[in-house]
């Protein structure tokens, strides 16, 4: 059974005018251990797509069945990390890993050791006690990966993460979370991304699903059959055959 | 509709003065789109000449940071000394002086509205402007004016509710014990009030001075806003809160055409004015600033100084009500700790209409309209009408208490709950997000999440109602009453050293013809021992009097009946002044009141009796002020009242504003 499935999913946007279609009938799955990414153009409705899987909003028709349950409601269980990093900037880096494990009624000592071992693993050990905004791009969305991390989720979801970094700390952040994924000592094995830059996508991703402008429908998906680690084929002609492979898919799909 | 109420009322209002209600109307409407127009061209090219010129900019603006410090009201008393002495209390003065603090009132709202639009103006769209030739005049007709326009909709919009708000206290002018009545609305509101004491009339006039407010709000400046707001750089005229009408009145009363009150809210009083007042001076400015701070005291003292001999600083410091400068450090200390409640008060009801509008639709649909209605009540207007009505359950004292405070809370709580809502619907939608994913709910969401990323608002807020609170409370402390009053000075005593020696003064203020008087005093006698009576000095001004003090009871604690009279017939004097006083012994430490009996009587030059009502006063910092200015117009007096309340508000300003915000806005630079 796969983790994740999305099933007909339909939404649209009421403005004070007309109404907006932003998804059409949208449905696929991603099984345990598979790394998926969502690409397709601006305003096609991935991110709202990812928002509703993640529970965040709720689709006009259709569902999103975890484990054949369906869901309606945010899930610890499944987590997110996003674009602008959404850190609480009242609160310490330590602070913003801890709050979740705070809400799910962690004691106050293991929910501390926990934050910080994640902390650690993100390579912010001695940052604990830096507030946000004396933290670089590249610190902030490590602390946001933490904070999802720390939950202990099978599901992590990502929204565009590093799309508001600059290229050589989006690339040592591309390296972190593939470590995360491929590390069989977390439990958080099963990655949704979405993202509007293809060679990201081809790069970190087992399959890549297309998307078409508003309103967004799946119009294809593109399997990357590329051995891991990538880093060593990002020359090969087999990695830009699938780069121009779900480019034609976007440009068919713009038609 | 706004006309048949004017008939309606005409009709069915017994009043002598309600037939000149239209023209009473036209003349407020009159003075303040005057006003406006004034403010509007100096606001405009000042605004613009202090945001593109970097030598008038770093003269101007710490100069008007400075005017603007001291709350417009304590203004009022300065200016109208100058005016009134300036042109010998002709009409016309008093016309000027209505125009000049209303436009004190008016002006700013829209100099720095202009200046921030201007410095608002993206660098792209400036450099473009120059490549492609754009300079000079050009610049200014194509690029400058284009981008001020908006701004100066916003600003106009907030100087005219700031006229409305401040109409009652410049139509209705004291001075040294005499009152000019400047013919308009906010005049006639007062009359209504103070002199016929008719409570009906005066809800009616605010009810029709309200209506007549956001009449003109929703026929003018909504609607030039809608057309003025399409092109801006930046919304934050609009302060991000479109739309918010849209669940408001229309949702609630359903879409009827006239109803739609809240369809477009404006939110005319803006933040503007604070973001400008907030921003970190460079070094330079505090420099300038200083400098000009110090030259202003000095030109002052210079000016003065010659003019008046130090005898007549001593002597404005030995005179009225000099006396109770003592009393300076309990004043202030009452005054803030009414300005202090009523901000709690404020802040914790606006944080919770706040949160509940700005999170349920049912609730904005209750609220918006409220605040929509409740903004527009000017509410320096409403302070007779709330006076008589709660003075009557409570009695003065308490009920001039009640009701200083509850216009303080009315006028600190809409500012608070516009930047809570309007914070609220600015919290970024990442953070929001976060809140819901990690199942933030109820109580835990609005302490963890809400309240945070509002406090920056809830500080800028406070600014703004603490300003505003400034203002209402220098008019609130006092009610002065139009017609003659007879009355204690002061009215209690809070003495701390027994055997201490006190006078009390018995002062009447604009009496016409008085001749004779009598009055009985009673006071607490086990704390106070009454020791002597003598005669005061007005009633000796027409000539020989007789006076009489009565007997002395210090056991129940009475002295009277006083009596004192013009021995020749026909005499009488006007004006105001001392007329007995009354020398008594502290007995025992605490707080006790003196009081004037019932029998209290005035008489005139053909025996007639004097109407007579009270004048009561809170012991505060604002009542003090108003005291040294229109009773007894002691300026030297008043100046320094002036830079202590200044002081004050600067004090807190840096202090503690400040202080809050630069904590805050640390945390809340762009995450």
């Amino acid at each position: 059974m796969p983790v994740l499935e999305v099933r007909d999913v339909t939404k649209t946007f009421q403005t004070e005018k007309s109404k907006i279609s932003v998804l059409e009938d949208v449905s696929f799955s991603v099984d345990k251990d598979e790394f998926v990414c969502l690409v397709g153009p601006s305003g096609c409705g991935k991110s709202t797509l990812l928002r509703i899987v993640a529970g965040l909003e709720k689709a006009d028709s259709g569902q999103i069945l975890f484990h054949g349950q369906p869901q309606t409601s945010p899930n610890p269980r499944i987590t997110m990390i996003f674009q602008l990093f959404g850190l609480l900037p009242w609160k310490t880096a330590l602070d913003n890993v801890e709050i979740p494990l705070e809400v799910i009624g962690m004691k106050r000592e293991s929910r501390e050791e926990i934050a910080k071992s994640y902390l650690r693993m993100v390579g912010l050990e001695g940052f604990e006690n830096t507030y946000p905004h004396d933290l670089s791009g590249g610190m902030k969305q490590r602390v946001g990966i933490a904070r999802a991390l720390a939950l202990q989720p099978e599901v992590l979801l990502m929204d565009e993460p590093f799309s508001s970094l600059d290229e050589l700390t989006a690339k040592t952040l591309r390296t972190l979370v593939m470590d995360i994924w491929r590390d069989p000592s977390l439990p958080t094995n099963t990655f949704v991304m979405v993202s509007h830059n293809v060679e990201e996508a081809v790069y970190m991703a087992d399959r890549v699903i297309v998307m078409s402008p508003r309103p967004g429908r799946i119009i294809d998906e593109v399997k990357v059959n590329l051995p891991r680690p990538r880093a060593q084929y990002l020359r090969d002609t087999k990695y830009f055959q699938c780069v121009d492979d779900v480019v034609a898919i976007l440009e068919k799909g713009k038609q | 509709m706004i006309v048949v109420a004017y008939w309606l009322v005409m009709n069915f209002v017994q009043n002598p003065e309600i037939s000149s209600l239209p023209y009473y109307t036209f003349r407020t409407l009159l003075r303040i789109t005057i006003t406006l127009g004034i403010s509007i061209a100096w606001g405009v090219s000042f605004g613009i000449l202090a945001s593109t010129n970097k030598t008038a900019s770093m003269i101007l603006v710490p100069f008007i940071d400075l005017l603007q410090s001291v709350p417009i009201l304590g203004y009022f008393p300065a200016v109208i000394i100058l005016l009134i002495s300036l042109f010998q209390g002709s009409e016309l003065a008093i016309e000027l002086s209505a125009i000049l603090l209303l436009f004190t009132s008016m002006a700013w709202a829209i100099f720095f509205g202009v200046v921030g639009a201007v410095k608002g103006i993206p660098v792209n769209v400036m450099e473009s402007a120059q490549s492609f030739g754009l300079t000079g005049s050009k610049y200014v007709r194509h690029v400058i004016l284009p981008a001020v326009v908006p701004a100066l909709v916003s600003g106009a919009t907030l100087a005219w509710c700031d006229g409305w708000f401040f109409m009652i206290a410049a139509e209705y002018i004291e001075y040294a014990g005499t009152t000019y009545w400047v013919p308009g609305l906010g005049s006639f509101l007062a009359k209504a009030a103070y002199v016929y004491g008719d409570i009906t009339l005066s809800a009616v006039l605010l009810v029709l001075i309200t209506a007549t407010v956001v009449y003109i709000n929703f026929m003018t400046w909504h609607r030039l806003m809608e057309r003025a707001t399409a092109g801006t750089y930046k919304p934050v005229l609009k302060l991000d809160l479109s739309g918010v009408g849209q669940l408001g009145v229309i949702r609630a009363i359903g879409p009827r055409r006239w109803l739609h009150l809240g369809n477009r809210v404006h939110w005319p009083k803006s933040l503007i004015v604070a973001s400008h007042r907030l921003r970190k001076y460079t070094r330079q400015e505090k420099a300038i600033a200083l400098v000009m701070a110090l030259s202003l005291v000095f030109v002052i003292v210079y000016l003065i100084a010659p003019q008046v001999s130090p005898d007549v600083i001593k002597q404005g410091f030995s005179s009225h009500p000099a006396d109770e400068l003592v009393n300076l450090p309990s004043y202030i200390a009452l005054t803030m700790g009414r300005l202090g409640i009523a901000y709690i008060i404020s802040l914790s009801a606006a944080l919770g209409m706040g949160i509940l509008a700005a999170e349920h639709k049912k609730f904005a649909a209750v609220f918006y309209p409220i605040y929509d209605i409740g903004q527009a009540v000017p509410i320096l207007a409403l302070f007779p009408v709330l006076f008589i009505t709660l003075s009557r359950t409570f009695g003065g004292t308490i009920g001039l208490e009640i009701t200083s405070i509850v216009m303080l809370i009315l006028d600190m709580i809409w500012y608070m709950f516009l930047n809570i809502v309007s914070a609220i619907r600015n919290i970024p939608s990442e953070i929001r997000e976060v809140g819901k994913l990690f199942g933030f709910k109820g109580l835990k969401r609005i302490t963890h999440v809400i309240i945070p990323c509002i406090l920056p608002a809830i500080v800028t807020g406070s600014i703004l109602s603490w300003g505003t609170g400034w203002n209402t409370i220098i008019f609130s402390e006092y009610m002065p009453y139009g017609a003659s009053t007879i009355y204690l000075d002061p009215a209690s005593v809070n003495q701390t050293y027994v055997a201490d020696e006190i006078a009390i003064s018995l002062n009447v203020s604009e009496v016409n013809v008085l001749h004779t008087w009598q009055t009985q005093v009673n006071f607490n006698a086990s704390h106070l021992q009454c020791i002597n009576v003598s005669e005061g000095e007005f009633l000796r001004r027409a000539g020989e009097i007789k006076f009489d003090g009565g007997t002395i009871d210090n056991t129940s604690g009475s002295i009277g009946p006083i009596n004192s009279t013009l021995l020749e017939r026909g005499l009488g004097v006007n004006g105001s002044g001392r007329l007995a006083i009354f020398y008594f012994r502290v007995l025992r430490r605490g707080n006790s009141e003196i009081t004037l009996s019932e029998k209290t009587k005035m008489l005139d030059s053909v025996l007639k009796i004097i109407p007579m009502s009270k004048a009561y006063s809170l012991p505060g910092l604002g009542s003090y002020l108003d005291k040294t200015g229109y009773l007894y117009g002691n300026t030297v007096l008043l100046i320094l009242l002036l830079a202590i309340i200044a002081t004050l508000v600067l004090l807190m300003e840096a202090l503690v504003w400040r202080r809050l915000l630069r904590k805050f806005e640390k945390y809340h630079t762009e995450v």
